[in-house]
């Protein structure tokens, strides 16, 4: 940005008409508003999951998939565990008050009576399949001796008073024994309620099960509200009673209500904060509406063209988006600095370079960010760099024509503050290059990294713990921890799986402390089903003659039983997920994949910890073949993986940004350009350094808490060299940094661990751009703006 | 029996004859009481399973064992040896085998009807008592069109225990299970 092309642009404004621009201005804004409401008719387009931010892993689609399928009863539903005295009063309140939510809408069911799971009866559904469905035991049975062992066994059954017997569809009760493997929900029923009985285990109980369905989104904020008001009337009502809570709408309402709890701490506490800063500088509440109005201009520009190009917004990139738009901030302060100190001497051209400056070398960075192939990052950069345009334009078209009454306090206290601030010495560049390399190497050497999931986990300690707890009582996985299996099609796949499960038998024989669920179990493959027919006729034969003679039963009910045998089907996988048993499993199937085959996940629950994850990984890999492949998915470990990928992009892309301002400063400012560089890159250094020698790992959230500090101190360093010499720009460099220390510093005492590394970076990030800025303030004035009478005067002050 | 009733009937035959109602007042807590004043049984069962599509029947019988609140032994004798234990929160079988799935629940009405436990019962079933105390019936429906499916309607018949139970199904099934022989355990 050349000075001469500068005053061509300005000459070419004037010609435009100033005033026109602004009104130009207004429309556009107008449209957006406009725009931005057509585009919100139903409700805002917004993502929450975090794996939306990553980028669309190629290779890895069905992983995503397989997540959201073992994701879903975790989100869409919620459990409750509860432990009294006097269950069956206590149980039937709660079941009571939580139906009421039911009949005003906000869930969808709720089931806590015996009878609400009571599905029905296998025996009824199962029937023409049960032939072809053997136990390993029963099938070593019928092939060591034909079956006659399994006479006595079925008579006992036949003649026992609870059994429900039926000696034509299946006097051995081959369904029963078949049932009786698969895996068993530990709820059954007790007293006429959903019960968990845990009192066999030392020091537990029996628990009432209450599972919940939502109607719609756990995050929906009237539902949380009035399924907490109940929970807490109830534990109110009743509290000796044990209640734990599972499902993610409770960990989704403990987020909200955490937040709205430090928007009115932390938040008020820095509003205020602002506030009486802005109004003890200025002494006029006007100035304060007016460094509102950029911001409200630039997030409604940023909002509108962010999503016109996307079509949705991640909460965290308007999070984060909102936050980076509050650079702006300080072309309002340079901006009203000047005018309160200038009055009518103000002159908007003078200021224009250093806010055209400031605006582009920030602009640079993010389009930077643009580029990279992570759409949250792209997201975040474009809705940064849509709403400083937004705001920058605000303050250039706008804020000279609105009035403002310069207060001569101002002024005075710009001069002092001027003086009182002027350093002994000055640094050399020389000194600078040494610091920055001692930083370097103290970073290169101590800094560390995390990325694991729980930055992003903002539950509570104690939800959490009582998450774990009903986890642990209920036996259930958190489907975390899986085998993704895929094959060219459903047999071959059914036979991989099978494989699969005799291998991790195999495994647990042999002290891996782990436990999983498979559809192979459920579903043997054609060929199996087929031999297991051919045993079931072997079994019909003399075995079955002496059942029913035994019995008491005329040699009839044999026949019909034969008969019964040769209208079997086999059992598809289909068919079973269909069925009330089946459908519980229907989360492992992944059904078409884009490649033609088909998929299914295996899902591990039991120990964790390195050992299992080494032998599980190595399991998949050496059952792969060139047709099939098995491979365990750890979704935390891959998580983590993924965060870390993002955080390695943006320190490459915010490293890239920082050569291109570099190079652009250089260009403009020659052997200067290190004075404008010190305050952003020295503060980024600074804050490195603190986390290096404190121990505070890297993580992609103080990184982004980096960007501000970067853009606060790029507009501080700037202004610092273009206006050297004047108290005006001083007061403004601080009064920017104090007032984004109050709105982003603060967070460090979130207790959101994204928020609290966020507010950390800012807190010392923004307090070392302030603290170096003088330092490396030029002796002597930019020589291209300052006319002889400023010069004059503000040698005076110097 | 018939000479004890007759016995109480002539010993009463006053105010039965001149409170006719009080012959009504005999209800299911009563009942309750009555049974409960004989907390365990033994004695011999007769089991006969008709099955609708079936022309022969299953039958079979041994003994049993009642204890109240605890558990049910059921020792059947032919045709085939077997021993089964109910407790409420399981079914074992003579090798230890858990029952199959769904068994729990079954084994808990089996005893809550041995037991004559009314208020855990009523929660699914319509009851409805006649008879007198030395010649009682209940009644059970079931209430939810769930488990209507299954059983159509139980009878209890009894005196100072429960002498008869029988079930029938919608299918056309019967279950019927004749008590006898019954005498109060020692030590309870």
């Amino acid at each position: 940005m050349k000075p001469e092309r500068i005053m061509k642009c300005d000459r070419f404004i004037k010609t435009l008409s100033y005033r026109r621009l602004g009104w130009l201005w207004l429309v556009a804004l107008a449209f957006c508003a406009v725009w931005l409401g057509w585009m919100l008719r139903q409700g805002l387009p917004a993502d929450t999951d975090l794996t939306a931010l990553l980028p669309a892993d190629r290779q890895a689609p069905l992983i995503e998939k397989a997540d959201r399928e073992l994701g879903r009863g975790f989100e869409n539903r919620f459990l409750l565990l509860l432990g009294d005295d006097d269950r069956v009063a206590t149980t039937q309140a709660l079941g009571r008050s939580l139906q009421q939510l039911v009949d005003d809408g906000q869930l969808a069911g709720i089931d806590w009576r015996e009878l609400d799971l009571a599905d029905a009866d296998p025996h009824e559904w199962m029937g023409p399949w049960r032939y072809r469905l053997l136990t390993p035991q029963w099938q070593q049975a019928i092939d060591t001796d034909g079956g006659s062992t399994l006479v006595d066994p079925a008579l006992r059954q036949l003649f026992s008073p609870t059994a429900r017997p039926n000696p034509v569809a299946d006097p051995f009760g081959l369904l029963d024994a078949w049932l009786s493997r698969l895996p068993q929900s530990p709820v059954g029923a007790a007293d006429g309620l959903l019960t968990l009985d845990r009192s066999h285990q030392p020091g537990n109980q029996k628990w009432s099960v209450l599972i919940g369905e939502l109607d719609g989104s756990p995050y929906d904020l009237p539902m949380q509200s009035a399924l907490h008001t109940t929970l807490e009337q109830f534990q109110q009502q009743h509290p000796d009673a044990e209640l734990l809570r599972s499902g993610l709408v409770f960990h989704a309402a403990a987020g909200a209500r955490q937040a709205k709890h430090e928007m009115s701490t932390i938040g008020a506490a820095s509003l205020l904060g602002v506030l009486l800063i802005i109004g003890f500088v200025f002494r006029s509440p006007r100035v304060l509406l007016q460094l509102m109005v950029p911001l409200l201009a630039g997030s409604l520009f940023a909002l509108t063209l962010t999503l016109g190009i996307f079509g949705r917004l991640h909460l965290l990139t308007l999070a984060f988006g909102a936050s980076l738009i509050g650079i702006a901030i300080d072309y309002v302060l340079h901006l009203q600095c000047d005018r309160a100190i200038e009055g009518r001497g103000f002159r908007l051209r003078r200021l224009l370079p250093s806010l055209t400056l400031g605006l582009i070398s920030s602009v640079i960075a993010y389009v930077a960010q643009a580029l990279t192939p992570m759409p949250g990052l792209r997201q975040m950069a474009a809705f940064a760099a849509f709403g400083l345009i937004g705001a920058w334009l605000t303050v250039v078209l706008w804020l000279p024509r609105f009035t403002l009454h310069a207060s001569p306090f101002t002024a005075r206290l710009a001069t002092g503050w001027w003086r009182l601030c002027q350093p002994r010495w000055r640094l050399s560049p020389w000194l600078a290059l040494v610091g920055a390399v001692v930083l370097v190497i103290v970073c290169a050497l101590r800094l560390t990294s995390d990325d694991s999931l729980e930055l992003l986990n903002p539950s509570p300690a104690a939800l959490m713990k009582n998450e774990a707890r009903v986890q642990q009582l209920l036996d259930r996985d958190t489907g975390s921890r899986y085998f993704l299996v895929q094959a060219e099609d459903t047999q071959a796949l059914l036979a991989r799986l099978d494989t699969l499960d005799g291998a991790l038998d195999q495994a647990i024989g042999e002290g891996l402390k782990i436990d999983y669920q498979s559809l192979a179990g459920s579903v043997p493959t054609a060929v199996e089903q087929q031999a297991n027919l051919a045993r079931v006729r072997k079994l019909y034969g003399t075995p079955l003659d002496e059942l029913i003679q035994r019995a008491g039963l005329s040699a009839e009910v044999a026949a019909k039983a034969r008969a019964r045998l040769e209208q079997s089907t086999p059992l598809t996988l289909a068919e079973w997920l269909e069925t009330p048993l089946g459908s519980l499993q229907q989360r492992l199937w992944l059904g078409e994949t884009a490649n033609g085959g088909v998929a299914a996940t295996v899902v591990i629950s039991g120990a964790r910890d390195a050992r299992v994850d080494k032998a599980l990984q190595a399991l998949g890999e050496s059952l792969t073949t060139p047709k099939a492949s098995i491979e365990y998915v750890d979704r935390v470990s891959r998580i983590g993986e993924l965060l870390g990928e993002l955080r390695r992009h943006t320190a490459m892309w915010v490293a890239l940004a920082m050569v291109l301002m570099t190079l652009a400063l250089v260009a403009r400012y020659r052997r200067r350009a290190w004075r404008v560089i010190v305050p952003p890159f020295g503060a980024t250094l600074i804050v490195l350094t603190a986390f290096a020698v404190t121990g505070v790992p890297l993580n992609i959230f103080n990184q982004l808490g980096l960007l501000l500090v970067l853009g606060i101190g790029l507009d501080a360093g700037i202004f610092n060299v273009e206006h050297a010499r004047r108290p005006s720009a001083w007061l403004a460099i601080t009064l920017s940094t104090l007032t984004s220390l109050l709105a982003f510093g603060m967070l460090a005492f979130s207790a959101t661990p994204a928020l609290h590394y966020l507010g950390l970076t800012c807190l010392i990030g923004l307090a070392s751009v302030w603290a170096l800025v003088p330092w490396v303030r030029p002796a002597d004035a930019y020589p291209t703006h300052s006319s002889p009478r400023q010069f004059s005067r503000e040698s005076e002050h110097g | 029996m018939l000479l004890r009733q007759l016995l109480i009937s002539l010993l009463l035959w006053v105010p039965l004859a001149s409170i006719p109602v009080s012959a009504q007042a005999f209800d299911l807590d009563d009942l309750q009481r009555q049974l409960a004043a004989t907390p365990s049984v033994a004695g011999r069962f007769e089991q006969q399973r008709e099955l609708a599509d079936l022309d022969s029947s299953l039958k079979s019988q041994g003994t049993f064992i009642f204890e109240r609140g605890k558990r049910v032994v059921w020792q059947l004798e032919t045709p085939v040896e077997e021993r089964i234990e109910l407790t409420p929160q399981a079914i074992t079988d003579g090798s230890g085998e858990a029952a199959p799935p769904g068994g729990e629940q079954v084994a808990q009405l089996f005893l809550q009807l041995l037991e004559g436990n009314w208020q855990a019962l009523e929660s699914r079933f319509t009851l409805e008592l006649s008879g007198d105390r030395d010649a009682w019936q209940v009644a059970l429906t079931p209430k939810e069109a769930a488990l209507r499916e299954r059983i159509a309607e139980i009878t209890l018949r009894g005196d100072r225990t429960i002498d008869n139970l029988d079930m029938r199904t919608p299918d056309g099934d019967r279950l019927e299970v004749r008590l006898f022989d019954q005498h109060p355990l020692n030590g309870s």
